[in-house]
């Protein structure tokens, strides 16, 4: 039997429904695991318990008055959940991880917490990270590493590694995270989760704390697929606030009961199984390939640019945005002054400066524009042939802490398998696929722009042949 | 030291023009900086002369909207977060010599 903080948000609507147990039940088990296990962990900077108390009472007050119909107009109705700290909550302190922004209190709601809060989900807290998103392993932020509930020793991976580090040690049903390049599916990978990373465009930015304006996009971290599939259906769709929000078709989400992999076929880049990966990763990863194409995929061999590249690309422009995006950054509006950055923020500051400035800008800033142009156009003819990319997530399990510091390339290097999906805006999806020497492995999936279904139709198929996204780390 | 690609001069400058205070760190920093430059140098192995950039890739171009009356901020929850205020306005440190 599940203790309450362990449900998924699916068998917790379903309870919900029958009165099996209340939202209150479940926030207060959820505050419970926070206080017992994130003194070791780390994931939080900021608990909301006060508020998140009486809100779920109010939950319960509804489903009491109004009965399992009020899940159609609030689907999250009383689901406690935790979200990254860069996310603008009003009246809540939003620090992105970093000194500059560390007393900042929002007077607005990001459209992601204002579209959760809509559909009655329960904000128990806000969650650590590198700060304002700037690396691969949450130790960046300025105030804490968050550690790897699977091994305390170990980077729970980044940015969003306080987010997926929660979700791993059962503090929340689910939580909000976003990526730039890696920051979703990495973490999600190293702990052991399912991280959905949507397409750009697909899941409004407005109220985030800027990093990369042209990748920046947020995403669910969760428990398993079906989870992600109830969280995108409510964060998706077209935004006035973010000019950059596509106002392409939202499809609902929910997985089919009927959908089959007889035909479907999935593209193995050679060049992504080719790289510097840990043999055990690889092997798990081959591994789920099998599964797949016994479940009647068609796996078809082909290949991409070489990620190289890409990460190149994706250093250049994120550092230019970077360093566009926190000029705004001066102490007089809000937050504090620019001596409060710490030495990352500023060494990326730095760099996008430079790629930015007069006499550099067509050698560096045009030409990885131009570039993407050419990873962009790849993907759309691999998509011609084939139905989904497979790959693994990470090139290994989760390194110990301290490792980020030994090269400036640490970050995008770790991040490779996912930078290109990223600057070319395209969803992608890690999945457990097994553990080794008692870390998770992630499995990847990509998919075309705006084709979240696919993904998330295949790989909860996945889930329902399989057991991996049901192991957790004893804490 | 590397400072293969960028020197300690452009580092020094750059830090000006970025308005940040990196006292004490400008040889780490010319050393990583150097070293990432010298990674994405790989972007030479490809011809793009033929190639045009691409800056947003979801197609939207120019995206406008109504120019009617919307939800803002109060002047108070404006200023709520700022270091100084005076009358209802922000106070920012002088900007010219007197």
């Amino acid at each position: 039997m599940k203790k309450l903080n362990e449900l998924t948000i699916h068998e917790a609507i379903a309870g919900l429904k029958k009165g099996e147990f209340s939202s209150l039940q479940i926030t207060e088990a959820c505050l419970n695991q926070i206080n017992n296990v994130d003194k070791k962990i780390k994931a939080l900077i900021t608990l909301n318990s006060k508020n998140a108390l009486e809100e779920a009472k109010r939950a319960d007050e509804e489903i009491a008055g109004t009965g399992a119909v009020i899940f159609e107009n609030k689907p999250l109705l009383g689901i406690p959940y935790l979200c990254k700290d860069n996310f603008s909550v009003k009246g809540l302190v939003t620090t992105a991880g970093s000194n500059v922004l560390k007393n900042y209190v929002p007077p607005f709601d990001s459209t992601v917490t204002g579209r959760l809060k809509k559909a009655g989900a329960i904000l128990l807290g806000k969650t650590n990270m590198d700060a304002f998103a700037h690396g691969s392993t949450t130790e960046t932020s300025d105030f804490y590493p968050t550690k790897n509930p699977w091994d305390i020793h170990r980077v729970p991976g980044g940015s969003s590694g306080g987010s997926a580090a929660a979700v791993a040690s059962n503090m929340c049903l689910f939580s909000i995270g976003s990526e730039t390049g890696g920051s979703i599916r990495g973490p999600a990978s190293w702990c052991g989760v399912t991280g959905l990373k949507p397409s750009y465009g697909r899941v409004s930015r407005y109220g985030v704390v800027a990093m990369a304006s042209s990748t920046d996009s947020p995403g669910p971290i969760t428990k398993d697929v079906k989870d992600a599939a109830y969280v995108l259906n409510i964060i998706a769709g077209k935004d006035h606030r973010d000019a950059t929000s596509s106002p392409a078709e939202v499809e609902d989400y929910t997985p089919s009961n009927n959908f089959s992999l007889k035909g479907f076929k999935i593209g193995k880049p050679i060049s992504y199984f080719n790289i510097d990966l840990e043999s055990e990763v690889k092997q798990k990863v081959e591994d789920a390939v099998k599964i797949l194409e016994e479940m009647g995929a068609e796996i078809i061999e082909m290949d991409l640019l070489d990620p190289k590249y890409s990460i190149a690309v994706y250093t250049i422009l994120q550092r230019s945005e970077v360093s566009s995006n926190l000029a705004r950054l001066d102490g007089i509006r809000y937050g504090n002054d620019r001596k409060s950055f710490g030495f990352e923020a500023k060494k990326r500051i730095m760099l996008g400066t430079y790629t930015l400035s007069a006499g550099y800008y067509d050698a560096y800033y045009s030409k990885a524009q131009k570039v993407r142009t050419l990873i962009k156009n790849d993907f759309e003819e691999a998509f011609k042939k084939i139905d989904l990319i497979v790959a693994p997530s990470m090139p290994c399990v989760a390194p110990e802490l301290g490792q980020s510091e030994k090269s400036s390339m640490y970050g995008e290097l770790m991040d490779l398998l996912s930078e290109p999906s990223s600057v070319a805006g395209l969803p992608g999806i890690s999945i457990p696929c097994g553990l080794s020497e008692g870390m998770p492995v992630g499995l990847q999936f990509i998919g075309k722009i705006f084709g979240e279904k696919n993904l998330i139709e295949v790989s909860n198929l996945f889930q329902e042949g399989t057991d991996f996204h049901k192991e957790f780390p004893s804490l | 030291m590397s400072d293969k690609y960028i020197s300690k001069e452009e580092v020094k400058k750059i830090a000006d023009l970025a308005n940040l205070d990196i006292s004490g760190e400008v040889d780490k920093l010319t050393t990583l900086l150097s070293d990432t430059l010298g990674y994405i140098q790989t972007l030479k192995e490809l011809d793009t002369s033929k190639v045009g950039e691409t800056f947003q890739v979801t197609g939207l171009t120019d995206v406008f909207q109504d120019d009617s009356k919307a939800d803002s901020l109060t002047k108070e929850e404006a200023l709520s977060n700022s270091s100084d205020n005076y009358k209802g306005l922000f106070s920012t440190k002088p900007v010219f010599k007197r």
